[in-house]
């Protein structure tokens, strides 16, 4: 097949570690005249580039993929090892799965479709991307809030701090008029709290044996620090409280918490258990009101999630194939449209000069309406006649056919190429399409 | 008439719970809780209508009977739900409470409800009307704080337990229910405050007597201390799950007495001849 095809060359984090990645990973200005570059070599009649840590990926409507190869070992010699080279339905059914995040590091993470989408923002800004790209990323879109809202791929938690926000959510829904509290200076205890605070909790109030890292700690996380010795008091307070300090044994015993939940008048408390050895009692988790979750807990229902999401992966899959199969059918169906237009434009023009002359000999005799009812007769027919044949072009060509098309244009003597620009700025792609009537009628 | 036009509103009660129950299974879809929604909506206007047309049919008085109580039930149950739905956004509380009220309103479908237990004229009294409604309405707000509270203690479980299955993700925070049994319990006990004056006053006025020891009163001034005392327990700092344990309790209580009651003849003089001798015309 001659002409114009979509080909995509990237690498990715599959395929090419972090070294050549960062080599080749562009974005801003360098980006931009990254485009220019692509848009301007021979061949090319439209790019686009997405380039996220996690992959690089040259998407251009082209001659052949020489260009986007260009691409990548102009920047970095060796990035030619780690290139995947992918042409036509292969090309696009990619660019729906990156789309969709199903070749994503975290299968189902939400930030990638964002990516692409700024990507395409990008592109078109500076015209590298056209009227095809445009559809195919329009699609690709849409294709990926398919697999958003029909499968359950992006729920679930997929790190501990996102597990610790789900958990506080179920318990408490939003933080606002409420306190987390940060026992102890561990690395996943300032994340969490961090995340937490996204709840919208009112303070943050951090506690650590030696003040001078909880001070820091404290000024790290926005917090406030209070003196360890506190800490029983600051159960009370607080009603989300992280503990990953380095004690070998027990900081919240269970009559520690007790206490602390007699002066809550039960309301309820979250204990969220980030240190190993624990640092709670298993006995203070089991008191009424109280919450407490460990490492384990948290690490289960990561699994739990990665799990999930493989098996919603698999009807995401389906809908990504759907979506290619539609995609490439609308193209082909596209193909037929310059012909049935065409064809249209002549009868058309027959019936209204068949109507006129009509007119002309017999129109003294009727009156307004007669001669309305002259022209809408005239209309009928065509549309009348041509219903048939419009229905089955259309058909033929979406599944495939192209043969009906330059049979059509041959039997109605349609030869010339439609005028620019007369189909609502669709007729660019058309034309660049190697299926425009004539060479389908070459078949 | 009246009970064609009700079975209409139960095709619509049953589609609500139909919808709710789809949105619970699949809270993807969320068009099923709007269809829900606006179902429940639908059978609440039908129901209306058939409550106009049943009064103009039995002479107002179709709610003595232990059929128009249960009819009445359900439909202010269903209009507290939307009104909570409309300002809280709970749908999956639809879920809970859609199905019960449909339990409920299927036994009035059948029998012969032509022939309704009238009360007689003369218990016919200015209060008597706001009487039966409030205290219907009273019963469905506990009921509602029962659905509520179950929810609660399922999701407690789940979150304390460490299951976070199907349900964890379905039912709305913990908080969220506390408050909401809270809410309930409340307005609950306001109306059902408000439904205790009025029976008072229509007793004083027909039996002659506001206190006569019946089983229907003692029960109620019981279940009306109950709400109460949970009212000033939760300003006294009650939270959680002793709460939402104590509002099932309450609300069995509630349930019982009123089944109990209805179904041993005689028993109390809410019901029968209503503690007036036997009517002068021998009907019934």
């Amino acid at each position: 097949m001659s002409g114009r095809e979509l080909f995509l060359v990237g690498l990715s984090h599959k395929s090419a570690p972090i070294e050549v990645r960062e080599r080749v990973a562009l974005s801003g200005d360098a980006l931009r005249s990254a485009l220019h570059e692509l848009r301007q070599m021979d061949g090319v009649q439209e790019a686009f580039v997405v380039s996220t840590c996690n992959r690089v990926e040259v998407y251009v409507q082209a001659e052949a993929d020489e260009p986007a190869r260009r691409f990548f070992t102009s920047r970095a010699s060796e990035a030619g090892d780690h290139l995947y080279a992918k042409g036509g339905v292969e090309a696009v059914r990619h660019l729906f799965r990156v789309a969709s995040s199903l070749d994503s590091m975290v299968v189902g993470e939400q930030q990638v479709l964002g990516q692409v989408k700024e990507a395409y923002g990008l592109a078109s800004a500076v015209q590298a991307a056209g009227s095809y790209i445009s559809r195919l990323c329009n699609r690709a879109f849409a294709t990926a809030k398919r697999v958003r809202t029909e499968t359950d791929i992006g729920r679930g938690a997929t790190s501990m701090s996102q597990v610790a926000v789900e958990l506080v959510q179920k318990i408490f829904g939003d933080l606002g008029g409420r306190a987390i509290l940060l026992a102890g200076a561990g690395k996943m205890g300032a994340l969490s709290a961090k995340a937490l605070a996204g709840l919208g909790a009112d303070r943050i109030l951090v506690t650590n044996r030696s003040s001078e890292r909880g001070l820091a700690l404290a000024h790290q996380v926005k917090g406030t620090f209070r003196e360890w010795e506190e800490l029983p008091r600051l159960l009370v307070e607080a009603d989300v409280v992280i503990v990953s300090t380095g004690a070998p044994s027990y900081v919240l015993g269970r009559d520690m918490v007790h206490a602390a939940m007699k002066a809550r008048r039960q309301r309820s408390l979250c204990l969220i258990d980030l240190a190993v050895p624990r640092n709670v009692d298993p006995a203070a988790g089991r008191l009424p009101d109280v919450f407490a979750y460990d490492v384990d807990d948290m690490e289960r229902v990561v699994e739990a999630t990665h799990e999930a999401r493989k098996s919603e992966a698999l009807r995401a899959e389906a809908i990504v194939e759907a979506e290619v199969m539609a995609f490439a059918r609308e193209r082909e169906a596209r193909a037929a449209l310059p012909v049935l237009s065409q064809l249209r434009r002549r009868a058309e023009a027959i019936a209204r000069a068949e109507a006129e002359r009509t007119l002309a000999q017999v129109g003294g005799k009727l009156d307004e309406k007669g001669k309305k009812s002259v022209e809408a007769m005239a209309q009928a027919i065509v549309n009348k006649l041509l219903h048939g044949p419009t229905a089955r072009l259309k058909e033929a060509a979406s599944s495939g056919d192209g043969a009906l098309a330059g049979a059509a244009a041959e039997l109605f003597g349609i030869e010339e190429a439609p005028p620019a620009g007369n189909e609502r700025g669709e007729a660019a792609p058309a034309e660049a399409h190697p299926r425009t009537p004539t060479a389908a009628s070459n078949e | 008439m009246s009970v064609h036009i009700l079975r209409i509103a139960a095709a619509l009660y049953a589609g609500a719970a139909a919808a709710y129950i789809v949105y619970f299974a699949r809270p993807r879809h969320g068009g099923a809780a709007t269809a829900g929604f606006w179902l429940l909506a639908a059978a609440f206007a039908v129901n209306a209508v058939a409550f106009g047309v049943g009064c103009a049919e039995y002479g107002g008085l179709e709610f003595f009977s232990l059929r128009g109580g249960l009819v009445l039930l359900v439909w202010l149950a269903s209009g507290a739900y939307l009104v909570l739905q409309r300002f809280y956004k709970v749908p999956t509380l639809g879920a809970f409470i859609t199905p019960f009220t449909l339990v409920v309103l299927l036994p009035t479908l059948f029998g012969d409800p032509t022939h309704p237990e009238m009360a007689p004229a003369a218990l016919r009294h200015p209060t008597l009307t706001l009487h039966v409604v409030t205290a219907v309405l009273g019963v469905a707000l506990f009921g509602i704080a029962f659905g509520s509270a179950v929810m609660y203690l399922l999701q407690e479980r789940e979150v304390k337990g460490k299951r976070f299955g199907a349900l964890f993700s379905r039912l709305p925070s913990l908080d969220a229910l506390d408050r909401m049994v809270q809410r309930l319990v409340r307005a609950g006990f306001v109306v059902y405050t408000v439904a205790l004056v009025a029976g008072t006053i229509t007793a004083t006025a027909v039996w002659k007597s506001a206190w006569s020891w019946d089983p229907q009163q003692i029960v109620s001034l019981v279940v009306w201390f109950l709400y109460g005392a949970m009212v000033q327990l939760r300003h006294s700092g009650w939270h959680g799950r002793r709460y939402a344990l104590l509002t099932l309790v309450g609300f069995v209580l509630v349930l019982g007495s009123m089944l109990s009651l209805k179904a041993v003849p005689g028993f109390t003089r809410h019901s029968g001849d209503y503690g007036l001798g036997p009517p002068a015309g021998g009907a019934q």
